[in-house]
């Protein structure tokens, strides 16, 4: 993959010394080769003195700074980014009145496997996450904050063991900061997983009567990448509506971050990572992560990397994940992957999830081997109408999403593989690796 | 000025699924208010709970061994008169 990346230069819109919250998160393309997991990229990790030339000192939200603070992350519409934006004002005054204080969680769990932009922050701008982090518990009242990580995160730990330590060094005056390593699941990332661990119990969803409540310590939940962003947001210079967006292109040869102008067509990120002429070879993309949705090459060619943008089209670009497909290859067979792997990362406490996934994993599986018949179609799309909806969190929600579609952009083939044929796709171009464990 | 009289409240009976373990007397208790899905666990329509439904979701309620049903009680906005 290295060798055919083209550089996308994000836009640099007027940044300056005394404008440092113009400037860009990642100045470079950083890509995470298959098999290994550091960082290969031209831009180099800013340590502390790095991180103040480049943005200066960071603004304190103490006292009156704190409702401030908040206007200012309101004015600038910042809105999250693990997939939700959901606006991050509103979810700080929510916490507000819940009575505030409590603890701030940095959600470095990225737990959809296919994008890699969190690792990236995590790892070559740990000092931006942490002043994020820092302002955010300020401005809410919090004493103490934490960056959550899966336990084989090993780079994304490192560096943030080694900032942590710059910081205490430096003597930064900012609220309590610890790491807290939850295991390797793929809902170890979910919030309320967080908020059960760090009371001491499992990594796992909890259900809430009322959506969006804890019983526990207040817990504000954020994406690094939101907190990152919100380091930006408070220095001088920070525009309004973030103008740029982090995505994540992911392929058999590897996943590549790349930081673009929100106007940037998607299709010109495909070709700048993979080639001039990539998006025209491809049959399909998945946007999103593994609980996104299947896009038609000709909707693709419509989008931009604005979230407003896809949502005028219907769709989202939730963790900013493109996984393209080849003409050439099978999109039943990248999806039957795909839900295997959502079914054996079930929490494994909510029957329909539980028992529902499952059901959906083996029916693409029978549909993929030309097993499957006209009934057993009609029986997955009844299981897909079923589950969704009825967990504790909104796992088997993605993955009904997913996988209704693949059912819609993939359908000649669906036919092709009822009618026991096959789709003629060899494969060609590769499948996205999909990790085999949950 | 307004005066406000008390709205009445609207209820419907929902699902812990985390609590939940199939087991389905739920099903029988309130065959009107709860089905089985593919795998015996309860799907419950969200339904407002009217008459004799508020009845008979309360018994689904006492009858759960698991204690994984309730009743959601939401207070309509007052209206002005």
């Amino acid at each position: 993959m290295t060798a055919r990346l083209h550089l996308v230069a994000p836009q640099a819109p007027h940044a300056s010394p005394s404008r440092p919250g113009a400037a860009p998160l990642l100045d470079a393309v950083v890509t995470y080769p298959a098999g290994q997991p550091f960082p290969v990229t031209s831009t180099a990790t800013h340590d502390l003195a790095a991180h103040w030339q480049h943005y200066g000192d960071r603004p304190q939200a103490t006292g009156r700074a704190g409702p401030q603070l908040i206007d200012t992350i309101e004015h600038l519409a910042l809105a999250g980014r693990g997939g939700g934006y959901f606006p991050t004002a509103a979810k700080w005054r929510a916490h507000l009145r819940a009575g505030g204080g409590g603890v701030v969680v940095a959600n470095g769990a990225e737990s959809e496997p296919a994008s890699a932009k969190d690792a990236a922050l995590l790892q070559l701008r740990p000092h931006l996450v942490l002043d994020g982090l820092a302002c955010a518990a300020e401005a809410v009242g919090a004493h103490s904050t934490i960056v959550w990580l899966h336990a084989g995160a090993h780079a994304s730990h490192a560096s943030m063991v080694r900032a942590i330590a710059e910081r205490r060094r430096a003597g930064l005056v900012e609220p309590d900061v610890r790491i807290a390593v939850g295991p390797e699941r793929y809902l170890s990332g979910e919030s309320s997983a967080i908020m059960r661990a760090l009371a001491g119990g499992p990594a796992l969803p909890e259900f809430r009567r009322v959506p969006g409540t804890s019983n526990g310590v207040p817990t504000l939940v954020h994406n690094i990448e939101t907190v990152a962003r919100t380091a930006l947001a408070v220095r001088p210079g920070a525009p309004l509506r973030t103008p740029t967006s982090l995505l994540t292109v992911a392929t058999a040869a590897g996943r590549a971050v790349v930081e673009v102008a929100g106007t940037t067509p998607l299709w010109q990120v495909l070709d700048g990572i993979l080639g001039l002429g990539a998006t025209a070879a491809q049959q399909a993309v998945l946007l999103g992560g593994y609980g996104g949705a299947w896009i038609d090459r000709s909707t693709f060619e419509q989008l931009r990397a604005d979230e407003a943008s896809a949502r005028s089209l219907g769709v989202s670009l939730g963790a900013g994940v493109l996984l393209p497909l080849h003409r050439e290859s099978c999109g039943l067979a990248q999806t039957s992957a795909i839900a295997d792997y959502l079914a054996t990362g079930s929490a494994r406490q909510c029957g329909p999830c539980l028992f529902g996934l499952r059901a959906v994993a083996d029916g693409l599986a029978e549909l993929v081997e030309l097993r499957a018949r006209r009934r057993d179609a009609r029986r997955l799309q009844h299981v897909l109408a079923e589950i969704s909806g009825r967990g504790a969190c909104h796992h088997p929600d993605g993955a009904v999403r997913m996988v209704a579609s693949a059912l819609r952009a993939f359908a000649e083939d669906v036919r092709a593989h009822l009618h026991g044929t096959g789709c003629q796709h060899d494969g060609i171009g590769g499948f996205f690796p999909v990790p085999a464990g949950p | 000025m307004a005066r406000h009289r008390r709205e009445p409240s609207t209820r419907t009976l929902r699902v812990n699924p985390v609590a939940c373990d199939g087991i389905g007397i739920c099903q029988h208790v309130a065959p009107n208010l709860v089905r089985a899905d593919s795998w015996g666990y309860p799907i419950v329509s969200g339904q407002t709970l009217g008459g004799a439904d508020k009845r008979a979701a309360e018994a689904a309620v006492a009858s759960c061994p698991r204690q994984a049903l309730f009743v959601v009680v939401a207070q309509n906005a007052p209206q002005p008169r």
